[in-house]
């Protein structure tokens, strides 16, 4: 089944659940156009983390009415898929024994795609001296700057941020914000966070996720912290 | 009296979070391991099954499986993690030793020590008196392992403690005065676990990831070294001693178990060593007892090829070594070995690591509590049943 517009990823009608009882996202209809940047903002437990888990495949207790990426009917899961898209997590202690260089070339081989240089992003990142060290015996904010140049050097279709700026220092999350804002020319970007400036800095669109549902969206020109941040504190009162 | 109930009452808040972590928040596990045991105990009892076990065995086996497993909970990752985050509350030292140990050891012993007794009580003799020694075998076990591991710089003298009086209690295991001894074997631990701090049961793994985190690196790192999925694995082993041991006791297995299989006269019974040597189970639950690693390897794509691969061409390669050493082995000690237990060695260890990495992939062992419930899982006996089936089909075509 085709699905032909403009849009890069299409969600329709999407709930998830955690067991029988706890659903934390419900009838939720998401589009991301292509070379588009989107934050996600919501308060904790609005089912950011959840929506991000279900895009990269890991929560199979959920339901649609349509999913379509390119145009084209997709499962989170398939492989087609799955090549298109890379996630970052905001807490990923994964492949602790690679460091990461050997994690860079692993993650490559998987998408099929040879490792090419990745300096700039390693300067810009300030990691030239944790290049070699295993990536377990890296501190939080240093783990987070793998996967952060892991994502920009692969280049996906979809970019999936959860919390990218969690653990990272001033002139890291200064370059990170860059690198959003730029990754227009590659693909799209879906990011969450709880930081304001990062969102409205680098969105073309903002979405406020509520109790699973998005409450309100913010288109460009639109954008400023006062206003999301009056969302938010509706959504508290809520 | 007043201090006395407030001293009850900080103890409570402190040993409930962790008995509550291990049990179930309303306790659930512990009922169900326990109709669990009773089961076994009535299923075994009834099967008429009877064998005579002597008190040093039944003392040694009681002691040190219940020392092990303590010690393995003890090394957990995950209840070290706990225990930190406890430990920057302003908790009493020893209140809070005493809490973590009660908790990790009623664990220990309700949960799998327990278990251990059902078998060795329902097909021996022994009745009461088993369970009363079997009960205090299991409390020194325990306290023995949280005493030897709340010592950093004198381990090595309080292992020597611990190898005079377990020597003494399998001494003196069918005479009167064993009790005296395991209790004083009990008490000894406590002047040790008196004077331990509750860091010392969070710091060993922080210490040596802060020491590896500092050493010098080298390079600019512009230059990256080519993934390895064996390199991986093989650091893997070797960052975690208790998984590397397993290996080293099975591989020890393997030069020994030709010394019993050996009586048997027949080669039939070389398949079934095979199947025993499929049993390591660290190298088989690296995705259960790793959930970020299986996250990843569900998020990225490829992964059937770019990790089952390599993963069960390592399980291979560490199945063929056992199985290697046991033909060596028997080579020495009885030869006539033929060519073609060559291959059949080959298949076993590729038939088990294939069915290994397919139970890791698709039956990912959830919901464990701490790492040692994976190491007693009944599933990690399901490959090597399924390799017993096969030993006896292959062995009876082939060598009956």
């Amino acid at each position: 089944m085709n699905k032909s517009d403009t849009h890069l990823l299409e969600i329709q009608n999407l709930s998830a659940c955690y067991g029988k009882e706890k659903t934390v996202l419900s009838h939720l209809f998401l589009n991301l156009a292509a070379h588009e940047t989107v934050g996600l903002i919501g308060l904790n437990g609005a089912g950011k983390t959840t929506l991000f888990r279900v895009l990269s495949g890991l929560l199979p207790s959920f339901r649609a009415d349509g999913i379509f990426f390119d145009g084209h009917c997709v499962k989170f899961r398939d492989k087609a898929f799955k090549t298109c898209r890379y996630t970052v997590f905001a807490e990923d202690n994964s492949f602790q024994y690679f460091t990461f260089g050997e994690y860079l070339s692993y993650v490559f081989a998987s998408y099929g795609q040879k490792p090419w240089d990745v300096t700039e992003l390693i300067k810009g990142f300030h990691f030239e001296d944790h290049a070699h060290v295993l990536l377990k015996d890296l501190s939080t904010g240093n783990r987070k700057k793998v996967f952060l140049i892991t994502a920009f050097a692969l280049k996906p279709k979809l970019l999936l941020l959860d919390e990218p700026v969690n653990g990272l220092d001033f002139q890291s999350t200064e370059y990170l914000y860059q690198l959003i804002s730029g990754y227009k020319d590659y693909g799209t970007v879906l990011f969450s966070s709880h930081i304001l400036e990062s969102i409205t800095l680098t969105s073309d669109r903002v979405i406020v996720l509520e109790n699973g549902e998005i409450r309100q969206t913010f288109e460009r020109g639109q954008i400023n912290a006062s206003d999301i941040r009056k969302a938010l504190h509706n959504e508290n009162n809520v | 009296m007043p201090q006395i109930s407030e001293r009850h009452c900080t103890m409570k808040i402190m040993f409930k979070p962790f008995m509550k972590k291990l049990f179930g928040v309303k306790y659930e596990r512990l009922s169900r391991t326990l109709l669990i045991d009773l089961i076994l105990f009535w299923g075994l009892s009834i099967s008429g099954f009877r064998t005579k076990i002597a008190p040093a065995v039944f003392s040694l086996t009681v002691s040190v499986f219940t020392g092990g497993v303590m010690w393995q909970a003890l090394s957990s990752r995950d209840n070290t993690d706990d225990l930190q985050n406890m430990l920057m509350l302003p908790f009493d030292r020893r209140k809070m030793v005493f809490s973590y140990i009660t908790a990790l050891g009623a664990y220990t012993f309700l949960t799998k020590t327990a278990l251990l007794l059902a078998v060795l009580l329902a097909v021996s003799n022994w009745g009461f008196p088993g369970l009363l020694t079997g009960l205090l075998c299991g409390i020194y076990g325990i306290l023995a392992a949280a005493a030897l591991f709340s010592l950093n710089r004198y381990r090595y003298v309080d292992g020597l403690r611990i190898a005079a009086l377990t020597a003494a209690i399998v001494l003196s295991a069918d005479h009167p005065w064993f009790l005296p001894v395991i209790l004083a074997g009990c008490l000894s631990s406590f002047p040790v676990l008196l004077y331990a701090d509750g860091y010392s049961f969070a710091s060993c793994e922080k210490a040596g990831r802060h020491r590896r985190a500092l050493a010098p690196v080298t390079g600019t790192g512009m230059h990256h070294r080519r993934h390895s999925m064996l390199r991986y694995l093989l650091r893997y082993l070797s960052a975690r001693k208790n998984y590397l041991a397993n290996t080293g006791f099975m591989w020890g297995i393997a030069c020994v178990l030709p010394l019993f299989f050996r009586q048997m006269e027949s080669l039939a019974v070389i398949p079934v060593g095979f199947a025993i040597l499929s049993l390591n189970t660290p190298l088989c639950i690296l995705l259960s007892c790793d959930p970020a690693l299986e996250q990843a390897v569900r998020f990225l794509p490829g992964q059937e090829r770019a990790f089952c691969l390599p993963y069960c061409a390592f399980i291979f390669l560490c199945n063929l070594a056992a199985d290697s050493l046991f033909l060596t082995s028997w080579q020495l000690l009885a030869g006539g070995v033929p060519f073609l237990m060559f291959v059949t060695a080959l298949f076993f260890a590729l038939a088990s690591a294939v069915c290994s990495v397919l139970l890791e992939w698709f039956l990912p062992v959830r919901n464990w509590k701490i790492e040692s419930d994976l190491w007693h899982h009944p599933r990690k006996y399901i490959v090597p049943a399924v390799m017993l089936l096969a030993a006896g089909i292959i062995g009876a075509m082939l060598w009956g």
